[in-house]
């Protein structure tokens, strides 16, 4: 008799309450924000949604590709990255993925992310660049270079993977003869610094660039045409290498975008990892949110609690209707 | 009273003071941006100058020139020959051209903050206010993250040497200063008496008592700049600046240790190889003057 009253409470617990369920089973997790603005507006409306909808107990660490992949696939935290570029860490991943150490959860980026070479759109237009050939026609109008006759090719921060393509790129295109110079950038935020520079001076600029991100929020900047097809054989056997010895100019393929979540968490959040599964958004709200953040100096958190209120649209399509309820009632 | 909740600004306010911050800058570098490149360009053609003498001559006059360069400042063989030795291996495992940057910019940015630093550490020496006035500045210097002014830098001058060169000497003028200083007020107050009562003027006194006695202290400051700009190459790397900050910043990022721990090690060499030299001539600097008496 104890038996089954006992079975019967607990099938009538898991049929009426799931929002209750997803309580015990979520528990505290931990989410990296990464230190780019797109990844840091993901982590918080994350942390709202799971915190306020699911109770669950979400802690943020800071994060970067690199380490939080390296931390998340050794050691199991932390428990979600919302936003890691694949081709960054491509070959890990999949051995990671296959190991079922990490769990690719959803497609955080639904367009992908979009990387190449870009010129401020207000010099484009007036010289007429449409193609990567038409700019590097003008290397007296990209300065910047350290020798001052030649014109500069910003390239990639140091030890990320679109270094070794953007130096094939470089190649590849023959600027180097065309009186070009590839300049290091060393960091993102030198990157941004250098495109900040010139969109002041409203000098010229040209180099890698990749969107979503604040900075094409911000200053408009026209992405060139390679005028070459992607070749998966060619940018695997030789673009993506360092060493590559005839590169040639392909066009980058759409970067997938993922959000990773560790095995342990997959297995033990439940209903939360229902809501990482189905959480998309596309380039033009990230590229919004983002110009709106940089132009009210707004933190990753008012971001977040910006786009929850402008595009409910969009987020309440991500958790079904009486979590919906609870978010909306916490804004 | 809420005393649980801080009294501070309103959000709407501080937004509008960071934005007003902001655009006062923007518009300082719209107007001075140039003025500024020029007036800074000099120090890009001196770098680019040494660089190139550098990694164009052929490998083995360099070494030549560098060992007899710091046989003249140490006079120690042992120094030279682990000089030379070290150069050999870091250029063996293909770090030479990256060991030559990093030399031509830590013995530029050192330059630097030698000739602007004692100047200002005598100035402080001779005077109370002075010393008030510059010490909090130096603080600030040593303490504030690089990065808070790197990028407003970047947005004055670019990517590249120059901003990197501003980055170091911020960094690593420092101890020079503040063992200049130090140096020149430890001098006994009894020596100097005694200068004054031979009748010498305050700058014989400065020259012929204070510098000579304070020597030691003001090269243990010298030394501390050195090791102070090698730190920050691997900083300046991310501005741009290239030698061997880059690879380990590129080891770092994609997690390749050995490459990482050998670009290290080289940094490690050049600042044992400055080290050494720098100490050893500060010595002999002393018995010269000791001798002299």
């Amino acid at each position: 008799m104890g038996r089954i009253l006992a079975s019967t409470t607990l099938a009538c617990l898991a049929l009426t309450v799931p929002a209750f369920a997803a309580d015990e089973q979520c528990g505290s997790i931990t989410v990296a924000e990464m230190n780019w603005a797109s990844a840091g507006l993901a982590a918080w409306v994350d942390k709202i949604i799971l915190e306020e909808g699911y109770g669950c107990d979400v802690g943020l660490v800071a994060g970067d590709t690199m380490p939080t992949f390296a931390s998340m696939n050794e050691k199991g935290e932390p428990d979600m990255a919302p936003e890691l570029w694949v081709n960054a860490v491509k070959e890990p991943l999949d051995q990671a993925v296959e190991e079922g150490r990490i769990v690719i959860a959803s497609k955080i980026l639904s367009d992908g992310g979009v990387e190449g070479i870009w010129v401020p759109t207000w010099l484009a237009e007036e010289h007429g660049i449409r193609t990567l050939a038409d700019a590097l026609e003008h290397p007296e109008l990209f300065p910047g270079a350290e020798d001052s006759s030649k014109g500069a090719w910003f390239g990639c921060p140091s030890g990320w993977a679109c270094q070794a393509i953007n130096r094939n790129q470089f190649v590849g295109s023959g600027a180097a003869e065309k009186g070009f110079e590839l300049v290091d950038s060393g960091s993102a935020a030198a990157l941004d610094g250098s495109i900040a520079r010139a969109a002041n001076r409203k000098e010229g600029w040209l180099g890698y660039y990749w969107a979503p991100t604040a900075i094409l929020g911000q200053y408009e900047m026209t992405r060139l045409d390679l005028e070459a097809e992607f070749d998966r054989e060619r940018w695997d056997s030789c673009m993506v290498k360092p060493d590559c010895a005839e590169p040639e100019v392909t066009e980058w393929p759409v970067s997938d975008v993922y959000t990773a979540v560790t095995r342990e968490f997959a297995d033990k959040a439940g209903v939360a990892m229902d809501y990482v599964k189905s959480r998309a958004w596309s380039n033009d709200t990230v590229n919004e949110m983002l110009a709106w953040m940089v132009e009210n100096q707004a933190s990753n958190e008012d971001a977040a609690y910006e786009f929850l209120e402008r595009h409910e649209e969009i987020w309440t399509q991500w958790v079904p209707a009486e979590v919906a309820e609870k978010v909306r009632a916490a804004l | 009273m809420d005393l649980i909740r801080f009294p501070e600004m309103s959000r709407g306010s501080l937004r509008a003071m960071r934005q007003t911050i902001d655009s006062g800058f923007r518009d300082f570098t719209r107007a001075w941006g140039d003025t500024l490149e020029a007036i800074f360009a000099p120090l890009q053609d001196l770098l680019t100058l040494i660089e190139n003498l550098l990694i164009r001559s052929p490998w083995i006059l360099v070494l030549a020139v560098l060992a007899a360069a710091i046989w003249l400042a140490s006079r120690s063989w042992k120094i030279a020959l682990g000089s030379v030795l070290a150069l050999l291996v870091v250029g063996y495992f293909g770090m030479w051209e990256d060991t030559m940057r990093t030399i031509a910019m830590v013995a530029v940015c050192t330059l630097i903050a030698v000739v602007l630093g004692i100047p200002i550490g005598i100035l402080m020496a001779q005077s109370n206010r002075m010393n008030a006035l510059v010490t909090p500045i130096l603080d600030m210097m040593q303490t504030m993250p690089s990065f808070v002014y790197l990028i407003p830098v970047v947005m004055i001058f670019g990517l590249g040497k120059v901003p990197g060169v501003i980055a170091v000497v911020i960094y690593a003028i420092p101890p020079v200063i503040r063992l200049t200083n130090l140096g020149i007020r430890q001098v006994a107050p009894d020596v100097l008496e005694a200068a004054e009562a031979f009748g010498s003027s305050s700058w014989q006194k400065l020259r012929d008592v204070q510098l000579p006695l304070a020597l030691p202290t003001i090269m243990a400051g010298v030394n501390q700049t050195i090791m102070m700009s090698l730190a920050m190459v691997v900083v300046a790397s991310m501005i741009g600046v290239r030698g061997l900050g880059q690879p380990v910043l590129q080891a770092i990022n994609q997690q390749y240790f050995t490459m990482g721990v050998m670009n290290g090690l080289a940094i490690v060499a050049i600042a044992i190889i400055m080290d050494r030299t720098t100490q050893a001539y500060g010595k002999r600097l002393q018995k010269h003057t000791e001798a002299g008496k």
